[in-house]
């Protein structure tokens, strides 16, 4: 699903990650986890391409993802679901509509789109606020949208940075628990953490990133 | 297709009262290059003026009947060799005449109806040896063989490219107006299209809604520049018929050509616009 090849990415010389070679078949779990500013963020920007690696390869789902078309990007990234760190949300859309907007890409009609969405909003406990703006909402609130964004078209690849960075333990939980139905049902996942809690809440492939390197990768805990 | 159209409404909604600022100062150039397009329509007549430069009108007596004025028209044709002379029959006349008179149409009608002369054209390579014709008894007037169909034909003729000119001029500056429009929208959403890249938009589902968004109000502006050709038409109308000369009038398929100018330009407008900035909000 993933195959990285000496993977280098350097920002104003500075080399944030250092030829990393890692590969990832289509229904894993596995953590990505360092110290802040390790570069998992920038890990996961360059598998969605919204970065350019300054060396090496990256494929996702057999595409070469730093070489598309821009069109061709477009629809790869239909089949990926991110959870930004950030959550980059649509601010001039209410929660419900930043999560249909991409349901329609899917070429869902109208009626479909709102039924699916509020499904995962309401899995996600957060199908009273689906008329607000991202701007009234709490942080955990606005990660959970960004999680129903990312999940409702069920894509077969789902990459999430700090999805728990702004929630409390017990919806830290439930959507670790969530996520583990997600990949039961065959879909890749790669979650960017450093909380330690969560790796320990579940065993699966971790990989630690220290200066620019893969330094572990294995089971959690090692 | 529904939803590029909601999505295009919603940015509308959010900028209401600046896309009507638009599509009104839109308005105002189409509607007076509008104006102009009909105004040099109007001076058509005249341009034609110039080709007759080299032909001198005669009347001739109009109690003279067909043989009489075929007889004399064969005489003049005999004794000056290098002349075309050619009689305008009655009907074309007064359709000439009415285009400047528009109250002949009364004079020929009714009991105490005028009658009007036998108009001859004379094409020579000379105008001056015409005037000679004066003297004869069958003849009423000599037209003028100065220049001066030459002088008013061109300048109708410089008017009408003149008025063209204005008028890509107008519709160039309310292209700019729609294209500045845009290219503002652009970078104030500059973000959002950032996101709706990530999350797998393509260009054609970021770029639609910015079209639809200039597009209704380009078509507002079509109607109002219809309005308000139709209105300056109608004020220069006023003024020459007060004259009694015959007034430009506002042909309907203007307003047609205003809403297309309303559709086309705001369209190209956006589409030139991302192209040249299709590169905003990428990550990259
Ligand atoms: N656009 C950028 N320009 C310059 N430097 C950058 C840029 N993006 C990230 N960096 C640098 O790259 C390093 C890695 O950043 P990254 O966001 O990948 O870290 P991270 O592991 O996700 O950290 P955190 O756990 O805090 O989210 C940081 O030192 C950061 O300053
Ligand atoms: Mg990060």
């Amino acid at each position: 699903m993933i195959r990285l090849r000496n993977l280098t990415k350097t920002y104003d010389g500075r080399r944030i990650l250092r030829g990393i070679d890692l590969q990832v078949e289509a229904g894993e779990f596995l953590f990505l986890t360092g110290a802040s500013g390790a570069g998992k963020s920038t890990l996961l920007k360059l598998l969605y391409a919204a970065e350019r690696p300054s060396d090496g390869g990256v494929w996702v789902a057999g595409q070469r993802v730093d070489q598309l078309s821009r069109h061709k990007l477009a629809l790869l990234r239909r089949k990926i679901g991110v959870i930004f760190q950030d959550f980059k949300l649509l601010r001039h859309k209410t929660v419900l509509e930043n999560v249909t907007f991409v349901l329609r890409f899917h070429g869902l009609r109208t009626r479909e789109a709102h039924r699916r969405a509020y499904q995962v909003l309401k899995r996600l406990g957060l199908h009273h606020r689906q008329s607000a703006l991202p701007e009234v909402l709490s942080g955990g609130e606005q990660q959970r949208v960004a999680i129903a964004r990312a999940l409702a078209y069920q894509p077969r690849l789902i990459l999430a940075d700090e999805p728990t960075g702004n929630l409390d333990a017990d919806l830290a939980g439930e959507l670790l628990s969530l996520l583990c139905d997600i990949n039961y049902q065959g879909a890749t996942i790669m979650v960017a953490t450093h909380d330690h809690a969560l790796l320990e809440a579940m065993p699966a492939r971790t990989l630690v990133l220290h200066q620019g390197r893969i330094e572990y990768d294995g089971s959690w805990p090692p | 297709m529904m939803h590029i159209f909601e999505e295009g409404l919603a940015l509308l909604r959010r900028r209401g009262a600046v896309s009507a600022v638009l599509a009104l100062s839109m308005a105002v150039p189409m509607a007076l290059a509008g104006f102009t397009t009909s105004l040099s329509l109007w001076s058509r007549p005249l341009v034609a003026l110039e080709s007759h430069a080299t032909v001198v009108r005669v009347l001739l007596h109009p109690r003279m009947d067909v043989a009489q004025r075929q007889a004399w028209i064969a005489e003049q044709a005999r004794n000056h060799r290098d002349w075309r002379l050619s009689e305008i029959d009655r009907e074309t006349l007064e359709e000439r005449l009415q285009v400047w008179f528009p109250y002949l149409e009364d004079l020929l009608e009714g009991e105490h109806a005028i009658e009007l002369p036998t108009l001859v054209e004379i094409e020579a390579g000379d105008p001056e040896e015409v005037t000679a014709l004066a003297e004869g008894p069958a003849v009423i007037a000599v037209g003028p063989t100065s220049s001066i169909d030459r002088v008013l034909g061109l300048t109708a003729r410089t008017m009408t490219w003149l008025l063209g000119a204005i008028s890509v001029i107008l519709l160039a500056s309310a292209f700019l107006l729609a294209a500045t429009w845009i290219h503002l929208e652009v970078f104030r959403h500059a973000d959002e299209i950032t996101i709706m890249r990530l999350v797998g938009a393509t260009e054609s589902a970021i770029r639609s809604p910015f079209v639809v968004a200039a597009l209704i109000p380009g078509i507002c502006a079509g109607l109002a520049a219809s309005v308000g050709a139709w209105y300056l038409i109608r004020m220069v109308a006023i003024a020459v018929e007060a004259v009694g000369l015959s007034a430009p009038v506002f042909p309907p398929w203007l307003v047609a050509a205003e809403i297309g100018v309303g559709v086309v330009l705001p369209m190209a407008a956006a589409l030139v616009t991302m192209a040249r900035h299709a590169r905003v909000g990428e990550t990259d």
